[in-house]
């Protein structure tokens, strides 16, 4: 079996960085707000607050693994993660920078030109530029390797036609990096031909169309290329490698702490609400299992990130937590309702109600975002086998 | 708390020792001499080879006729026990009733030891006579191997304050039973029974019936660790070979979903048993919480990982003449040792709730 989750534990320094994070969060969030507008965010759904994502990086919160020549602060993947599951604890509006920090600066790392990581991997770090995802299409989901979107050749770059889906923060980040198909497929292989863009969104000839979510918030969006003009300089890597690289860039998207805190925020605002009195041993129970399963993802998630750091390459393990993490947020939230006895309400005077209602209605969504749990399963099964 | 000097740290695992225990329990736990321990109700050769290897004492110090060791170490055996399905008394013998028997300063025997777990159906009590020896009253319930075992630890309460007594193999009427898996857990009663005041000690500081539970349910933990592995490693093989279809089994997305879900509830369990283990070992009265939870995933994951895995054997996994029986029945078993019905998540809930809200998470994370 391929799995090797070994225990790990925080070095001094590493105790120091989360002491350190907790304090600023402590002064910068302080706890029992209740008053509605100002909600904490559930996970990484998180609203965009570039001065919230500034404040981070003056920290040197923001792209931390990235080096320092490019702005960057050569720390490592265990340091990010100490900051991330923190941050996502206290329901932080990381939303700006989150996609940047969490996955684009490592792509244009591994696989960008010098030019590239000059231009974008100082500003990412400042917290200054947010990046969306351009994967999905009407068409293509799961099946993502069957993007239709397609770049053809112009003078000194590409123009780009077709149309993305459920781009989270299109509205409101500067750039997306963009899986197209740059040249036709050939004998059926649709691994080959694809490449990745990096894509002004305000170009000419890109449309945006929000997309109301369940809730009711805005954040999904339907992005339209009409001839959009992306020079040579913006493919990341190289031409046509797009699926190894995509494939590359779904690896940073598992393992880490926002697969099973989505629901931690609505357990503690339960438990603020309740504080004082006394829980009945059903509540008590349902808190208990929910904490063991906290403490046992914490544990696994943390582990992953260690294994990046020790050169391992832990893509089964995090597809796993991925999957199982995911789940368990959903569970969490069908086992509150045994004991929570009001009825939930979105604009309750109640913040742990509204993050209740907010969580029912976006909970959906947890086991599909970023790869499904059933094609989840099929990547760690494989995984199993070797 | 960081590990660094594997000399001095009592968190670290001794991995010589732990190889040698896979080693030795995988030489003597074939699938024969498993199935022969619960026909005969005892398993003398896999005992012998694991007691001639000191395996039984780890944990208990070496000047009380134990093996030295630590906690963690104990514990890394006991998981590899569980990994083979080991039909022996190997956690009574050592961090349970050795613990007990050694900590009250009494003679620790190099025969297999039981203990007296609280059982539902406990009866038992005692009284302290004027000679310091103790009568016993009552039935000791569920007492793992009490048939076989040279002494059986209780720590039972008397007027003058807490006891550990040594009761001598045989005593008293023993009423055989069995768990789930046919392991010997016998109801003992002990009404009449005298233990001598050479066999009665006054507990260590640590060895409270709470801490005594602690160990019990730390014990659950790491077997269920180890079948929990075993049993996903055998459900990955077996779905692999077995074809319909014209293919393997383990081809179909359904079937994988039950490899997926059994191979994280072994991952999680063993990862919480681990890192319990390892802080119990360093710091037993710090680690509540996290003993506390590693039993609460245990359990969960016990019930789920055993339905993963006999659904994705089919009828196979339902013959005594295959292995998955050897783990499921044990796990099936150990989720309710040591254990009343939510106790354990009970307790880990009791521990958040004054916690707090602001302190949970620091709870969580340690
Ligand atoms: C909140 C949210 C935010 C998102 N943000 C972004 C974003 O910013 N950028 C972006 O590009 N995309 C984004 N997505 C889209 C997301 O990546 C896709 O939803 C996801 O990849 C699944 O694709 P689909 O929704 O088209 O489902 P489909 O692929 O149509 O799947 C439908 C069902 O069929 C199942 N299925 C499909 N194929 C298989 C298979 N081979 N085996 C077994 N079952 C299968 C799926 O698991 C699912 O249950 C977001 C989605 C959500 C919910």
């Amino acid at each position: 079996m391929a799995m090797r989750f070994t225990p790990t534990e925080m070095t001094p320094a590493e105790r120091a960085l989360q002491a350190e994070v907790r304090e600023f969060l402590a002064a910068e969030m302080p706890t029992g707000d209740n008053t509605p507008g100002n909600d904490r965010a559930l996970g990484m759904g998180a609203g965009k607050n570039k001065e919230f994502s500034k404040k981070l990086a003056e920290r040197g919160w923001v792209g931390m693994a990235m080096p320092k020549r490019y702005g960057g602060h050569d720390r490592n993947a265990v340091d990010r993660f100490i900051v991330v599951e923190e941050l996502l604890r206290a329901g932080a509006p990381v939303g700006y920078h989150w996609v940047s920090d969490r996955q684009t600066a490592s792509v244009i790392l591994k696989f960008g030109t010098d030019d590239q990581k000059e231009r974008f991997i100082p500003p990412i770090c400042r917290g200054e530029l947010g990046f969306s995802i351009g994967m999905s299409e009407p068409d293509s989901g799961s099946d993502l390797a069957s993007v239709s979107t397609r770049a053809t050749r112009a003078e000194g770059g590409w123009l780009l036609n077709g149309t993305k889906i459920w781009t989270s923060g299109a509205h409101e980040n500067d750039w997306f990096v963009v899986l197209c198909r740059t040249s036709p497929m050939e004998d059926g292989n649709k691994h080959q031909g694809l490449s990745q863009l990096l894509v002004d969104l305000n170009s000419e000839g890109l449309e945006k169309n929000g997309i109301p979510f369940l809730d009711g918030s805005p954040g999904f969006n339907e992005v339209v290329f009409n001839d959009v003009f992306v020079p040579d300089e913006n493919v990341v890597g190289e031409l046509g490698m797009g699926w190894a690289q995509n494939t590359t860039e779904m690896a940073y998207e598992r393992g880490g702490p926002d697969r099973w805190l989505s629901a931690y925020g609505v357990v503690e605002e339960l438990m603020r609400h309740h504080a004082g009195t006394s829980l009945e041993d059903r509540a008590a129970e349902v808190l208990g299992w929910a904490t063991a399963r906290f403490f046992g993802l914490h544990n696994m998630s943390f582990t992953v990130a260690r294994m990046i750091d020790t050169g391992q390459a832990p893509s089964i393990e995090a597809a796993l937590v991925k999957e199982m993490g995911t789940r368990f947020e959903q569970d969490v939230l069908l086992r509150l309702l045994e004991f929570v006895e009001e009825e939930p309400d979105p604009g309750s005077m109640l913040l742990y109600q509204r993050l209740l209602a907010k969580a029912i209605l976006t909970g959906p969504s947890f086991t599909i975002r970023g790869g499904t749990v059933e094609v989840l399963r099929s990547v760690a099964s494989k995984g199993l086998r070797a | 708390m960081t590990a660094t000097d594997p000399t001095t740290d009592p968190g670290m695992v001794d991995e010589l020792l732990v190889d040698s225990a896979y080693r030795l329990f995988a030489g003597v736990c074939s699938f024969e001499a498993v199935q022969k321990a619960e026909a005969d109700g005892w398993a003398p050769a896999i005992w012998d080879a694991v007691a001639e290897a000191g395996f039984a004492w780890i944990g208990v110090p070496d000047t009380a006729g134990g093996s030295g060791g630590t906690l963690a170490d104990a514990c890394a055996v006991l998981l590899a026990a569980g990994t083979h399905a080991a039909p022996i008394p190997l956690a009574e013998t050592g961090i349970l009733g050795g613990w007990l028997l050694a900590g009250a300063g009494l003679t620790v025997p190099d025969g297999p030891v039981s203990v007296v777990p609280g059982a539902t159906g406990d009866s038992l009590s005692a009284t302290l006579n004027g000679d310091g020896s103790v009568a016993l009253a009552g039935i000791a319930a569920r007492v793992p191997w009490a048939r076989r075992a040279d002494r059986i630890a209780a720590l039972v309460g008397t007027a003058d304050g807490p006891r550990v007594v040594s009761i001598p193999g045989g005593s008293g009427a023993v009423r055989p039973g069995t768990n789930l898996a046919g392991e010997p857990r016998d109801d003992v009663d002990l009404t009449g029974v005298t233990v001598p005041a050479d066999s009665v000690g006054v507990p260590a500081a640590d060895a409270t019936a709470d801490n005594l539970r602690l160990r019990g349910a730390l014990s659950r933990v790491m077997l269920m660790a180890g079948a929990l592995e075993a049993m996903s490693r055998l459900t990955v093989e077996y779905t692999e070979q077995r074809q319909q279809f014209g293919r393997p089994v383990a081809r179909f997305q359904a079937v994988q979903q039950h490899l997926v879900w059994g191979a994280q509830d072994a991952a999680i369990t063993k990862m919480a048993a681990q890192v319990a283990a390892r802080d119990a070992s360093r710091d037993f009265a710090g680690a509540t919480f996290q003993i506390a939870s590693a039993r609460t995933i245990a359990e969960g994951c016990a019930s789920t990982a055993t339905r993963w895995a006999h659904q994705a054997h089919g009828a196979m996994g339902m013959t005594q003449e295959y292995a998955l029986h050897h783990l499921s029945r044990r796990l099936w078993s150990w989720r309710q040792e040591w254990a009343a019905p939510n106790e354990w998540a009970t307790r880990v809930g009791r521990m958040a709730e004054s916690a707090g809200a602001d302190n949970l998470f620091p709870l969580i994370t340690g």
